[in-house]
């Protein structure tokens, strides 16, 4: 069994991997794609990432081709199909890797210990491994071979939208890495320099980090706010507004569109701005709403924080993953099964406005989930930037993948890890917040507060002003917002 | 009754012929006549008056007293008296007819002459010979001549033309009062000058009547002073940015822009196109037609780069032979690209101004600080496109008509060496359709671009175009 890297660690080894975070600047891009030029790179699988990253690495004039597992060719799947389709060479592995200059493992994390052990002893002397995510090095301590260097070029988004930014002549942000342990020849950095270049994530943002603060923020963000509190607020706001009699459809919609439509204000203003956007007397409900459930959800962050950081959370997860998914191909039928997903929306208009007047706990809920989230990762070491990208800037990613098809599309959109840790929390979320919800009535979820009441006491309207806009997660958000805009000045 | 024309076409000497109008005045209704120059406005104007030689078609509901008042009326009227200059001249030296015999000439109120002879402050000249006014008094006197004849339709063609502001302003007025009574057409070459009584606007481009817009539909009147401003204006295509920002890398003048060799599109089992050999020459014009599906868009694609497959066929363009090592954004910088799919992918929010300024980027949306230069060629742009005071405002709430033209500028901005316009006219109505053609022959006439022009009709050409690919 393998031994979990980040545990063979020493603290102080361990703290200075999860601090590592930089926001580099766009001059240090300058060499383009200079160092993988006439490099032959090869990636393995074509799904989500792997057929759009290519796309743009070719695109940016770079040679890509793709090898599979010997199966995915001979049945022409899918990966195949989307490989060839597209005019790129695809071969086995004995044929292609052995070739490679760079090999780009985007197959599922659960496969990557396997898939790495048969490409290894294939790959090149000298040659580069590369990843998107860091769990196989992490959590699984896979061992690559010395000669070889081991980098990871992370995209903070689904593949669909790493392709269509690249398309529109920008990226998408992006973290990258170089495993200290295997970088013999010193040129991680640069290859991972280059390779962020080639899919257009040097122009909305690259954060150069570690693998372990990209793997420990990188799953505490998925389980929790991201798609753990969507899931758990869709279906507890759901059934309370069903126990309340509004109209099934109504309820249905309000929350499948509504977390887009509250989040899409994060991108532009952070939660100062989605909050900003609800009336005086609404803001100070909310706040209030939020405050408890931070009070009460608190334990359960910190928890899944603890999981991750001791490798119970992975541990946990390859026990099932050996079990053949019994525990998460359970839970997804399970949320298959839930009043929420299955009642369709209705066709009556929600007005933009409307989405946050008479959605007041779900704003409550995603100001709670991003705030604990952020506060949760900066307490254990993870530096405030790569927290805001796991934590608030990727909720409207997610909120948008709802819209589309509910739970289903977003579970089926985020990798297998984000969904299993997301299922955890919503076990232990639901009945946690048991009581707060018997309190809860349709004014702030489903019919907005009575006109009646829109007065508000001006010193509490500022205390909790303050309060909102002090929160260190707005701070970070403002500055790294801007280096956005500055790149994105598309208003 | 309403004054109807059916289907009429007029001949007015060699020079000039309206074609096919169709045209009804109802009473109540004033009209204004607006088009570029040389359209035919005046001759429509005059045809009220029975002038021009019936070719074709129907003319009826003429009133009795049709009052008109025009350049040609007023030359006529000063060659007569000239010609009389001519005949009397072996007796004694004519004075040339006075004015107040001019005036009596056609009028059925006498009364009423005095009256407007008063409003325009005419009374000075009476007695002087008409041939000797100058043309701001003559016309002042045509305005009356016309006026004391009581018409029931008043023909007025640039009425205020040559007058001061404040004559100007007493004509409006009086027209105004007068409007409720008479039914007035006039022919005016600035749209911003319709008096608010004018209910009804046509517009006449050569020799025939292409739009009849109510006044009270703001949008298609935006759109009309647009395209007659896109007709009339001086302005030019606004140069490139010449800074070194800015400027393409030179290519090569004796290599062909782009060249195709055994081209194809191929799926799983279906062929779209294969075996397609295709140069295309710098400065060349060409026009790619085919049936939908016929694969035009898919053809285009491989040249942009923007279809997966130009990795697998033969291409060679702008110096580059595809799948070498050159990036889609090498590429890209040669080419100015206009379709309908580009304008669904512009729901990013950003100002008119900057789509324009995109355009040197090839981005959709706008990623970096514009400069200064970039700045003011945006303004030469909208100046040109006459939406200067829209620069603001964000894209996606343009009409569609309007997008396609920023589009346009955006495409241009650059001065690629090749302009793609895949189905530029698609989903327009005749009105944008005709204002992107304007701005699309403006271009063609004037910069070193090639343009290639993609359209399912093969017989919608384009001035200028002279090669043609069909699929
Ligand atoms: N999805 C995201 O939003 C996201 C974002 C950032 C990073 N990432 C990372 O990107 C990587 C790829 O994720 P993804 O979402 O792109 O995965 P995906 O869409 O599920 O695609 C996986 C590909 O790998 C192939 N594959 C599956 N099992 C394999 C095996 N045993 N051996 C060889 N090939 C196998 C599949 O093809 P066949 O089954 O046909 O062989 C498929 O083409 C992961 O490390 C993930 O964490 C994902």
């Amino acid at each position: 069994m393998s031994q979990n890297y980040f545990n063979t660690l020493s603290l102080r080894e361990q703290l200075a991997e999860l601090k590592k975070c930089r926001f580099m600047h766009m001059s240090e891009f300058s060499d383009g794609v200079a160092a993988l030029k006439g490099k032959k790179m090869v990636v393995i699988g074509c799904g989500a990432q792997g057929l759009n990253q290519g796309l743009n690495l070719r695109d940016s004039g770079l040679d890509v081709s793709y090898t599979l597992r010997a199966a995915a060719i001979e049945e022409k799947r899918q990966s195949w199909k989307n490989a060839t389709e597209n005019g790129f060479t695809v071969g086995t592995y004995e044929e292609l890797i052995p070739t490679a200059d760079v090999v780009l493992n985007l197959t599922p994390d659960k496969q990557h210990t396997h898939v790495v052990n048969t490409v290894m002893p294939l790959m090149k002397q000298g040659a580069c491994l590369s990843y998107s995510h860091g769990f196989n090095i992490v959590e699984e301590g896979m061992q690559v071979r010395d000669d070889l260097t081991v980098i990871m070029v992370a995209p903070k988004c689904p593949g669909s939208e790493v392709r269509a930014e690249y398309v529109r002549g920008f990226g998408v942000p992006t973290l990258i890495a170089v495993h200290e342990d295997n970088d013999p020849k010193g040129e991680g950095l640069a290859l991972a320099k280059a390779y962020a270049v080639g899919t257009g994530g040097h122009k909305a943002g690259v954060l150069m980090s570690s693998f372990i603060a990209e793997v420990k923020s990188d799953l505490m963000g998925e389980q929790t706010i991201l798609c753990g509190m969507l899931q758990t607020g869709s279906l507890l706001c759901f059934d309370k507004m069903i126990a309340e009699g509004v109209d099934a459809g109504y309820a249905s919609k309000l929350i499948q569109y509504g977390w887009e439509t509250v989040t899409e204000a994060l991108k532009y203003g952070g939660v100062t701005n989605m909050m900003d956007r609800l009336s005086n007397p609404a803001k100070i409900r909310a706040f209030d709403l939020a405050e408890e459930m931070k009070a009460i959800m608190r334990p359960l962050y910190h928890k899944h924080q603890d999981d991750i950081m001791t490798g119970h959370f992975s541990k946990t997860m390859m026990a099932d993953w050996a079990n053949d998914d019994k525990n998460l191909l359970g839970w997804r039928a399970d949320t298959a099964e839930t009043a929420f997903e299955k009642t369709p929306a209705g066709d009556m208009e929600i007005s933009e406005q409307e989405y946050f007047d008479n959605g007041i706990l779900m704003v409550a809920m995603v100001k709670a989930g991003v705030e604990l989230a952020f506060e949760t990762m900066t307490d254990a070491g993870i530096i405030a930037d790569s927290a805001y990208y796991e934590s608030l800037h990727e909720t409207p990613l997610i909120a948008n993948t709802i819209a589309r098809k509910k739970l289903y599309e977003m579970n089926a959109t985020i990798s297998d890890t984000a969904e299993y840790g997301c299922y955890l929390y919503n076990h232990a979320c639901v009945p946690l917040l048991g009581d707060f919800m018997t309190g809860i009535k349709s004014d702030v979820i489903g019919r907005g507060l009575d006109v009646e009441d829109m007065g508000v006491d001006n010193s509490r309207l500022i205390e909790v002003n303050a309060a909102i806009r002090s929160h260190p997660v707005e701070a970070i958000g403002a500055e790294l917002r801007g280096y956005m805009s500055d790149m994105k000045k598309i208003v | 009754m309403p004054t109807s024309l059916q289907n009429l076409t007029v001949n007015f000497d060699e020079r000039f012929d309206l074609k096919n109008i169709d045209w009804r005045l109802e009473s109540g209704q004033h009209w204004l006549i607006s088009g570029p120059n040389g359209a035919g406005k005046s001759a429509l104007a005059a045809v009220l008056t029975g002038a021009g030689k019936v070719a074709s078609g129907e003319i009826s509901g003429l009133p009795q007293h049709v009052g008109w008042v025009s350049f040609e009326a007023q030359a006529e009227l000063i060659a007569a008296e000239l010609k009389k200059d001519d005949a009397d001249i072996m007796d004694v030296i004519s004075e040339g007819t006075p004015v107040r015999e001019i005036l009596a000439q056609e009028s059925r109120d006498l009364v009423l002459i005095d009256e407007l002879v008063a409003k325009f402050e005419l009374g000075y000249l009476l007695d002087r010979a008409f041939r000797k006014l100058s043309t701001g008094e003559t016309r002042k006197v045509m305005l009356i001549r016309a006026l004391s004849n009581q018409p029931d339709l008043l023909v007025l063609d640039e009425p205020f033309e040559g007058l001061d502001v404040k004559t100007h302003a007493m004509l409006h007025d009086y027209l105004s009062a007068l409007s409720p009574n008479v039914q007035i057409v006039m022919v005016l070459n600035r749209l911003d000058e319709c008096p608010d009584f004018v209910t009804d606007v046509a517009y006449v481009e050569q020799g025939k009547l292409l739009h009849q817009v109510k006044r009270t539909d703001q949008a298609a009147l935006a759109e009309l002073h647009q395209l007659l401003h896109l007709k009339t204006t001086d302005l030019e295509i606004p140069p490139t940015d010449p800074t070194a920002e800015n400027k393409l890398p030179p290519l090569d003048p004796a290599q062909p822009l782009v060249r195709l060799t055994g081209a194809a599109i191929k799926y799983d089992d279906t062929v779209i196109f294969e075996g397609l050999d295709w140069t295309i020459e710098p400065g060349e014009h060409w026009q790619l037609s085919g049936p939908n599906g016929s694969g035009k868009t898919g053809l285009l694609s491989l040249i942009t780069g923007d279809h997966p497959q130009c990795y697998v066929n033969d291409i060679f363009v702008f110096g580059f032979q595809r799948g070498s090592g050159e990036s889609i954004w090498q590429i890209k910088q040669y080419i100015g690209y206009v379709s309908t799919a580009l304008q669904w992918e512009h729901r990013v929010s950003v100002s008119v101004r900057n789509v324009i300024i995109s355009g040197f980027y090839d981005s959709i949306g706008l990623y970096h600080k514009p400069s200064e230069t970039e700045k003011a060629i945006a303004v030469q742009w909208l100046d040109l496109l006459g939406m200067t005071a829209r620069a603001d405002e964000p894209f996606n709430k343009l009409s569609y008509g309007d997008q396609r033209l920023l589009l346009i500028a955006r495409a241009m901005v650059k001065h690629p060496p090749l302009l793609i316009l895949d189905e530029p006219c698609l989903g327009l109505d005749e009105m944008n359709r005709q204002l992107v053609l304007a701005l699309i022959e403006k271009i063609c006439a004037s910069s070193g671009t090639a343009v290639l022009y993609v359209n399912h009709h093969p017989h919608d050409h384009i001035k200028g175009i002279e090669h043609f690919l069909s699929l």
